[in-house]
């Protein structure tokens, strides 16, 4: 049962009752967190159905897995974001990753334009955002479709009309930019 | 598969998180970072690094019945407890098998004559017991990523009906649909090349009753008589 005290749990304790079993506990980070995971989800998956099943999967593996989440090694903002990725992306690599359309009246939401314009004002955000900012156009492109919209290799070549293996070359130097900006 | 020079591993970990790998590539790195702690905080670090920008994402509002979905998948698992042995998890297994104790324990014992992998020393390897209640048979699974699923038998079987096959399926972890995985033959035993579906932890794995010849239409028809999820054992 949800008592006043539980509502106000931060995410760290509401995890570490799921890892106990606790099903109350699941529906304190429900409320907190189904609009942003079901967000994560529709944007990799841009269709409302398929969002809704990845975001199904997503709390049964955080339940399946809550006593994993160790908070010394990172935010459990970030996890259970990781957590709905993860599980969007299988269901987008099963899907075979077919590319949706951008007609928004066949029913796909379109690709929205520039996601790094999205950061918000947090520290770590402030810094992703200015090493990305160095980093060559069509790289800072290419890793932002890959992570924001779940595009794969081949999609992304295909919409930005370059050959794939470019692609490749062009995300791996970017993650080795970003890290290395990161890491100043 | 995974490279042992350090800056492939660390692209290889940032591909991973940004989503850019194939689903074989991404399989074979959830399987590593298991047992490959240096992998996995790579991983981690670039979870760390990438995360401001999930957090930036918009947020939307779920379909209103999906919370009453979660609780009704959660209430199915409990009341039909189809999980695996619990070897590979212990400070779970009390939860997992509340009321279950006695039967995973004699089903253990007997898995034992069952375990028949012999995978290459550094790989994964995963078990479920595939069953629907403890009177019924039950299938013991073994996998590993270069073996593939293998259906080692059943503990008790029990005939078939006339007319009909028992079918195997596998349903990955955040798939919506199962992948046939072939009519069990009358011995019981069935090996499954691994690029058909390669084995990860949280599979789901089934046995459906099918008219001959298996199901027409490529997911199951017919009852879902097993299942059971592959659960690592270390």
């Amino acid at each position: 049962m949800a008592d006043a005290g539980m509502a106000t749990r931060d995410l760290t304790g509401i995890l570490a009752a799921i890892a106990q079993g606790d099903r109350s506990a699941l529906r304190d980070l429900y409320a907190a967190e189904a609009a942003r995971l079901f967000g994560v989800c529709l944007r990799i998956l841009r269709d409302r159905a398929a969002a809704a099943d990845a975001t199904q999967d997503t709390f049964l593996r955080i339940w399946d897995r809550a006593d994993r989440f160790d908070p010394a090694r990172g935010a459990a903002r970030a996890w259970l974001a990781a957590v709905a990725r993860h599980v969007a992306l299988d269901l987008a690599r099963a899907r075979g990753r077919e590319l949706p359309s951008d007609d928004p009246d066949l029913g796909d939401v379109p690709v929205e334009d520039d996601p790094a314009a999205l950061l918000d004002a947090t520290a770590d955000a402030t810094r992703l955002r200015a090493c990305l900012e160095i980093l060559e156009e069509k790289n800072r492109r290419s890793i932002l479709l890959a992570f924001v919209d779940g595009l794969s290799h081949a999609q992304i070549a295909a919409r930005l009309e370059t050959p794939l293996g470019t692609v490749k070359a062009w995300i791996r130097r970017g993650l080795a930019s970003l890290k290395e900006c990161l890491a100043s | 598969m995974i490279p042992t020079d350090p800056i492939e591993r660390t692209t290889l970990a940032g591909e991973y998180v940004l989503g850019t790998l194939d689903a074989r590539t991404a399989a074979a790195v959830r399987a590593a970072i298991e047992t490959d702690m240096a992998l996995r905080q790579e991983v981690e670090a670039w979870e760390h690094r990438l995360a401001p920008l999930a957090d930036g994402i918009a947020p939307a509002e779920p379909p209103p019945d999906l919370l009453a979905r979660i609780d009704a998948a959660l209430d199915a698992r409990a009341a039909a407890p189809r999980t695996v042995v619990p070897l590979a998890r212990p400070s779970r297994a009390g939860l997992l098998w509340k009321g279950w104790a006695a039967g995973a324990t004699a089903l253990a014992a007997g898995l034992a004559a069952f375990l028949i992998l012999r995978p290459a020393p550094e790989e994964p390897r995963y078990v479920a017991v595939l069953q629907q209640d403890r009177a019924a048979p039950a299938w013991v699974v073994e996998a590993s990523p270069s073996r593939g699923i293998v259906l080692a038998g059943a503990v008790n079987p029990r005939p078939v009906d006339e007319g009909r096959v028992l079918q195997l399926w596998g349903l990955a972890p955040g798939a919506t649909a199962p992948v046939s995985l072939g009519l069990v033959p009358p011995d019981g035993r069935l090996e499954v090349d691994p690029r058909v579906l390669p084995p990860q932890e949280g599979m789901l794995v089934e046995i459906s009753l099918e008219p001959l010849g298996g199901s027409p239409i490529g997911r199951p028809t017919g009852p879902v008589l097993y299942i059971g999820r592959l659960a690592r054992v270390d």
